[in-house]
């Protein structure tokens, strides 16, 4: 493993992301209006009492929680790696004594933090205005890592198997579309799962998109009990083992395909 | 003995390509079942260059130079036959052997578009693991070389194309490789630019003994830098060694340009067998001569014509190329 390179590389693209600061800001404020909207519809909704056992204040803590984490795990893979495979330009990376996830990582690595650089501010504001109550336990918030770390972990990989399909079609567009739809539904922006009917419930703690976003955020402010914590974390944890070993599986066999035919 | 720095065995590359005929209905019945074609962009060619060679690989577009080129950086898999590159068998990709080799493409560009292009060196000189003192060195003769240290420090998207060219060959020198490809370093630059890259890959050859593999539709590029060429067309190797001798022996003709006294302008020449008139102005004509019958036809117009002026020549590389690249055949 070439760290130093690796670590070039990402202070590099940094240095070339902050070029474009506004444009990410824009892109980090997009990110932000779906969850700011159900944010505003639940704790709307329950003004006079509770829905679902939350009160406004706690609408409000999952949906600045839920921001940060969505930004913080959203998958870029479809342009950093994706489109640099549709575009032909993988050979410069291949050419390189560095393995290609280094290109990727230190994307994700930069975009992340200049994101972070508005989101945070934005975050904050908001909580000052609208005054959530987070009573998140010691626990609770230990817990809250390990649960953010894997998330990220999950929700780049699985971004990553997609973005190796431009290995094979050159739009993936309409999937990537399905898989987004699906983050929106199950991940718990629409509403935190418990909210949702029966069936979507376990469906959303079967399939991998609470997993990215929805489960770290309960684990800090929710009401988990040690079997839902227990049963979070091994679910996700698999997801993780099966995201990564899929990237392995395509990335290999796409690059022996890019190999074959050229880019 | 040692092996050579490069060597080709039986090298073919075949390519699936998906075949369509135009037409709704065509496309239709594409969705069903894809009909494929096999296209053989390079058939079993062979050849070895020793270390410290700078050697021209030719061909018209298409005729599979790149795919060759790419093969040999270990981009491609071949579809059959077997490569060495400093030892290496380039598509197992080894990290030693990316440290070694470096492949500069003329049409893709690798800096990165909104930051110097310091900073894009500074970040190979950590991938390739350089001490801070060797990148010193080698950036600072390589940009002695090249004359660009005003560029270092501008955006590169502020650059124009020739700045960037040079920008791409210290990005892919600064390794030092012992082994270059360039594709079509030239493209697209003008007269000038074109002619100091040239003395600048020959310098940096010459200093370094790198061994250098130069595509170029460019023939002053060949001309000025390699003294062996390398010909592929329709992915067969045609020919192999000295660019002289190329026209020598793909054009066996030599072009004759006289100059006649004014009174015989314009009249009907009585011209030897085998003299061809290729272009005739009132007192100038010339002509296309058997190579081997040159002297003697040549003796027999001296005889036989008021002539003023006489120089015999071998026809321009270009033309020797175009009538290969026109013909398919040696």
């Amino acid at each position: 493993m070439n760290w130093r390179g690796g670590w070039a590389l990402v202070k590099r693209s940094w240095s070339s992301w902050l070029q474009y600061r506004s444009f990410f800001f824009v892109l980090a404020f997009g990110w932000m209006i779906p969850p700011l909207i159900y944010l505003f519809v639940w704790s709307t909704a329950a003004q006079s009492g509770t829905v679902g056992g939350m009160t406004p204040a706690e609408f409000v803590a999952y949906y600045l929680v839920l921001i940060l984490v969505n930004q913080l795990t959203y998958a870029q893979t479809n342009w950093t790696v994706g489109d640099v495979i549709r575009a032909g330009d993988l050979n410069a990376w291949l050419l390189r004594p560095l393995p290609p996830l280094f290109h990727t990582l230190s994307a994700e690595i930069a975009g992340k933090v200049v994101m972070m650089a508005f989101v945070i501010p934005a975050a904050l504001i908001l909580a000052l205005v609208l005054r959530p109550t987070l009573n998140a336990t010691p626990l609770q918030v230990v817990l809250f890592v390990p649960a953010l770390m894997l998330a990220w972990l999950l929700r780049f990989f699985w971004g990553y198997w997609l973005a190796c399909l431009a290995f094979w079609a050159t739009r993936a567009d309409a999937l990537l579309a399905v898989q987004d739809a699906l983050v929106f539904l199950l991940s718990g922006v629409v509403a935190p799962i418990g909210l949702l009917p029966p069936f979507m419930q376990v469906a959303a703690r079967v399939l991998p998109f609470y997993y990215m976003v929805g489960f770290p955020v309960e684990v800090l402010t929710g009401h988990l009990n040690i079997a839902d914590l227990l049963s979070g974390f091994v679910i996700q944890a698999a997801w993780t083992i099966i995201a990564i070993f899929l990237y392995c599986r395509l990335w290999r066999a796409g690059l022996l395909r890019y190999a074959a035919v050229g880019g | 003995m040692s092996e050579a720095q490069i060597v080709v065995k039986q090298l073919t590359k075949t390519y699936r390509v998906p075949v369509r005929e135009a037409g709704l209905r065509a496309s239709m019945r594409s969705l069903v079942r894809r009909a494929y074609e096999d296209v053989a962009a390079v058939q079993a060619i062979a050849f070895s260059i020793e270390a410290g060679e700078m050697v021209g690989f030719i061909g018209p577009n298409g005729a599979g130079k790149t795919t060759t080129l790419k093969m040999l950086a270990g981009l491609l898999h071949p579809t059959a036959g077997e490569a060495r590159v400093a030892g290496f068998t380039p598509w197992e990709r080894r990290p030693e052997f990316l440290r070694t080799i470096s492949m500069v493409l003329g049409n893709k560009s690798q800096m990165l578009w909104d930051i110097p292009p310091l900073d894009t060196f500074r970040v190979l000189g950590e991938i390739y693991g350089l001490s801070p003192i060797d990148f010193r060195s080698t950036l600072d003769e390589l940009v002695e070389l090249l004359e660009m240290r005003s560029l270092l420090n501008k955006p590169v998207r502020n650059l124009s194309l020739g700045e960037r060219m040079k920008c791409e060959l210290v990005a892919g020198l600064l390794h030092r490789p012992a082994v270059v490809f360039l594709d079509e370093p030239t493209l697209g630059l003008d007269v000038s630019m074109q002619s100091r890259l040239r003395r600048f890959v020959l310098d940096y050859n010459r200093r370094h003994g790198a061994t250098v593999m130069l595509t170029s539709h460019y023939m002053a590029d060949v001309l000025a830098l390699c003294p062996r060429v390398i010909l592929i067309h329709h992915g067969r190797l045609l020919y192999d060694g000295e660019l002289s001798k190329l026209a020598e022996r793909l054009a066996p003709f030599k072009l004759v340009r006289i100059g006649l006294s004014n009174d015989r302008a314009g009249q009907e020449l009585d011209l030897p067998i085998g003299v061809e008139v290729l272009q005739r102005a009132d007192d100038r004509v010339e002509l296309r001569v058997n190579r081997g019958e040159a002297p003697a036809i040549m003796a027999r117009l001296l005889n036989t014509l008021p002539i003023t002026d006489l120089a015999v020549e071998d026809p321009p590389i270009e033309a020797v190329i175009d009538q290969i690249y026109q013909g398919g055949g040696v």
